[in-house]
């Protein structure tokens, strides 16, 4: 009910009232298209400011393929995030559980039934799409709330990771693997980074130049007009579920060969993160809508930043106060109403 | 003998204008203790106006005058303000909270009243639920007061929300010590079966006999005739006749609400000289079409189509033909476009297209796209539009695969179909990149529209289509759809309860009532009053 707009337009050509009631008055960021790339420009300036500070460690090739390698696993899982969050499933917490039971079921085949690489791989993401699958049965064909489903799925995983494992770390897992994901490099970066890229292509083609994307954000934005439009809202979703579940999984096999063992809680630590990016990504380059690009913007952002601050000696909990502090101050800019603020002074 | 008790509640003198347009004309209206007034007249005679300047949601234009059991009451009332002086108000909706019980939906109002310094006093539910039983006994309402609302069958919903009032009105007595105390219910039967009706007519004659003065607001004649003591007509936003409900005949009284001298009905509508070509060539190889068929311009046939309200219903839309279909809330017409479309399930029925053949039940809305129908629904917000998309991938949503070709999304072939159709149908301002929310009612119809339209439609459903739109963009949006009819042979279904729009726009109207046609309107006969008429009549025709 805000602001119906009984009155028509004016319609002078070219007439300088030509905009129509203006219900959302844009704030001044906004007007200024600064908006939309912010979050690029604060990550230049980031650069620029540690580069001067700190040239001799910030500004080297071990320093970059440290940001851009470290964060793949991070990276991969964001991707899979991103996926139910722009159909509008606004939270799928369950993918992080997916990541740690895909890591350790390849953990465990290949270190202690000698399962081929290869195999334990696929057995992993299979094990992760069947997460997918569970999800889509509860959220999508009930008609479930997908943050309750989910905190129940994410659960129920998770004892089945400690199952899996015997509570315990699993390692070492092959390194023929962790030579073709980590250790090799292409440019001095580690291919898991490339990995990562590809996955990020694939996805931000599907999302932003296909009709599948362009549908996606519809469903997202008003499910009831989507069907109403014809759009195929429920096939949609689960295909977001189940790829999602299955990126996740990929993101499991990258986290495994990285780090070598798979700890029981591997992927619990990382979902809150994965989400703080793509909710800060929908603040960049398409602002209020979750987008593939922004997203990588946002990882990276982050990981330009917390590498930052550690060459300057901070400790590594300083990710987090960095990641919860960005986030909130990112959404918060664009509410920043010059108007607002100045109303609410003198009325109080 | 002392003087008569003055009236409980008494208007005198009420105008209302909106813009230039008068919605209530000098109006008064008095109801005594005990007694049962109707208040009828057809869609915007001003009834819903005076029931919003007795609840302060509308303020009167100055003269005004309210009394409240002979003491002057200072008009605008402010909002809360009617409680306060022994108001209470049952609408259509009937305000109950379905998720809560019985027992917590008849004690919300008192929970509201005791103000902010009681909202911490501890709540005893024993003593509640044993008061709360007895006021169910006194009105002689049989309901179990741990059972959830929304599951009560609409009868008993609508006798708790006005055992509740009711209730309030009885607390306002014994706490001010007043003797009046006024019941407003706003259309409470549309939504009941005529069986269940007779059950509400107790309960309210119950709450007379206690003493209350109750206004009864409703389109239905047969029962403001067997309820209310004194029925009042309004017409135009005046009171044109303020008659005893037994003395006067029924279709006595539609004359009066429709007026006997039937106005000219069809309004100057002269600007329909410039017709809109309305679909635009796909820019591409139509590719994804599934329906190839010799184009838009095919006879339309509905045949024996039943859901819950409506019942066995038949019709035909000519090849072009805009068909009306008007009735009164409750009637069933509400749902059509939405069963056409398969957006609500059917029980049964056929439609035709053409020489297609399809089975309502099975139809969905990914099928009717498909089949090319369109359906432009009444709530556009939440329904028609994606609010937070822009202008222009609102407009292409339907057309977007046609562009997807080789794997490369032409995106600027959409923004170009877009920017041809924001000219046409005239959407202001021509932003093709601005989100869509930022748009004038109007204009966003008007887009509702172009989506539907630019792919070409067989069968075009609308419902009520103009709702919040201003004139201009009325007039528009009628040329809109005349054209598609005219130049592209759609057939149109139109369904409003704007039976002014009917008459102005449709070839034919078809009236429904308890889900069957009652009558069929064309030609010469299709006048706002005419329909109306007709709509009224058939109540009592079929109860």
């Amino acid at each position: 009910m805000s602001a119906s707009p009984g009155a028509p337009a004016p319609v002078e050509a070219g007439g300088r009232d030509e905009r129509p009631a203006e219900r959302d008055r844009p704030s001044a960021i906004r007007r200024l298209g600064l908006e939309r790339y912010a979050i690029v420009i604060v990550l230049v300036a980031m650069i620029v400011a540690f580069g001067v500070d700190i040239p001799s460690t910030f500004l080297s090739i071990g320093n970059l393929s440290n940001i851009l390698g470290s964060q793949a696993v991070l990276f991969i899982l964001v991707m899979a995030v991103l996926l139910p969050t722009i159909m509008g499933d606004f939270v799928d917490l369950s993918l992080g559980s997916s990541l740690g039971l895909s890591a350790m079921v390849l953990a465990v085949l290949n270190v202690q039934h000698g399962t081929n690489v290869l195999l334990a791989c696929l057995a992993g993401i299979g094990a992760a799409v069947i997460v997918g699958l569970f999800n889509v049965f509860f959220v999508v064909y009930f008609d479930n709330d997908p943050f309750i489903v989910t905190l129940g799925t994410m659960t129920i995983v998770q004892g089945i990771i400690y199952i899996v494992s015997g509570n315990n770390s699993v390692g070492i897992v092959s390194t023929s693997l962790s030579n073709w994901v980590f250790s090799n490099e292409f440019l001095s970066i580690p291919l898991e980074f490339y990995y990562g890229l590809a996955i990020f292509l694939v996805v931000w083609y599907v999302l932003s130049f296909t009709p599948v994307g362009q549908k996606a954000l519809v469903i997202g934005q008003s499910r009831e007009v989507a069907r109403l439009t014809g759009v195929r809202v429920n096939r949609q979703r689960s295909w977001a579920f189940i790829i999602g579940a299955a990126i996740a999984g990929i993101a499991g096999i990258a986290y495994a060969a990285t780090n070598g063992t798979v700890d029981p809680t591997a992927g619990s630590a990382l979902i809150l993160p994965a989400y703080a990016a793509v909710f800060l990504g929908a603040t960049a380059i398409k602002p209020g809508r979750i987008n593939a690009l922004g997203a990588l913007v946002a990882v990276y952002f982050l990981a330009t930043g917390t590498a930052g601050l550690e060459l300057l000696g901070a400790q590594s909990y300083i990710q987090q106060i960095f990641y919860g502090a960005a986030l909130v101050v990112a959404i918060t800019i664009p509410k920043v109403n010059r108007d607002r603020i100045f109303k609410r002074r003198r009325t109080a | 003998m002392e003087a008569p008790a003055p009236p409980a509640v008494e208007l005198r003198d009420i105008s209302k204008d909106f813009g230039s347009n008068r919605a209530l004309d000098h109006v008064d209206l008095s109801i005594g203790d005990g007694e049962v007034v109707g208040l009828v007249g057809q869609n915007g005679s001003g009834k819903s106006t005076l029931v919003k300047i007795l609840s302060g949601v509308h303020v009167p234009e100055p003269g005004g005058r309210l009394f409240v059991s002979g003491e002057e009451v200072p008009l605008p009332l402010a909002p809360g303000q009617a409680s306060q002086i022994g108001l209470s108000f049952v609408y259509q909706n009937l305000a109950l909270a379905p998720g809560l019980t019985v027992l917590e939906n008849l004690t919300l109002g008192q929970r509201v009243a005791a103000g902010a310094r009681a909202a911490w006093a501890p709540i005893n539910w024993l003593g509640e639920k044993r008061r709360g039983a007895a006021v169910l006994d006194r009105y002689g309402v049989r309901l179990n007061l741990d059972q959830r609302t929304g599951e009560l069958p609409p009868v008993d919903q609508a006798r708790l929300a006005i055992v509740r009032a009711a209730e309030d009105l009885n607390r306002y007595r014994t706490r001010s010590g007043y003797k009046h105390s006024v019941l407003v219910l706003d259309e409470p039967t549309v939504f009941l079966p005529e069986e269940d009706v007779e059950q509400l007519f107790d309960l309210i004659r119950t709450v007379k006999a206690e003493g209350a003065a109750v206004l009864f607001i409703s389109h239905d004649l047969v029962a403001v005739r067997s309820i209310a003591d004194r029925v009042v007509v309004l017409r135009d936003g005046r009171v044109v006749a303020e008659v005893p409900a037994g003395e006067i005949e029924e279709q006595a009284l539609v004359d009066l609400i429709v007026g006997t001298s039937a106005r000219q009905g069809g309004s100057a509508a002269a600007d329909e000289a410039r017709p809109v070509e309305v679909t635009l060539a796909p820019a591409g190889p139509a590719g994804a079409e599934d329906t190839p068929g010799p184009g838009p311009g095919q006879h339309v046939a509905v045949e024996h189509l039943s859901d819950g309200r409506l019942k066995d219903l038949s019709f035909e839309i000519g090849a072009g033909e805009i068909l009306g279909v008007a009735g009164l809330i409750g009637s069933g017409a509400e749902d059509l476009p939405y069963l056409l479309f398969g957006a609500h399930p059917a029980l049964s029925g056929t439609l035709r297209l053409g020489s297609e053949k399809l089975d309502i039940t099975a139809l969905s809305p990914q099928r009717s796209v498909r089949q090319r129908i369109a359906l432009v629904p009444a709530d556009r917000q939440l329904l028609g539009l994606a609010e937070r998309l822009t202008l222009w991938e609102n407009i292409v949503m339907l057309v977007e695969d046609e562009h997807y070709r080789g794997g490369v999304f032409h995106r600027g072939e959409l923004v170009e179909l877009a920017r041809e159709a924001v000219q046409r149908f005239e959407i202001r301002p021509p932003r093709t990149h601005a989100v869509i929310a930022t748009f004038s009612g109007g204009n966003q119809q008007k887009a509702l529209l172009a989506k539907w339209l630019i792919a070409g439609p067989r069968l075009l459903l609308l419902h009520e289509p103009t709702q919040g739109v201003d004139v201009g963009a009325r007039r528009d949006i009628y040329r809109f759809v005349k054209s598609a009819a005219t130049l592209n042979q759609t057939s149109v279904l139109w369904v409003t309860t704007d039976f002014g729009e009917l008459a102005e726009v449709c070839d034919r109207v078809i009236v429904l009532s308890e889900g069957r046609t009652t009558d069929t309107l064309a030609g010469e006969e299709l006048s706002d009053d005419a329909i109306t008429a007709a709509a009224l009549r058939q109540i009592r025709e079929v109860r």
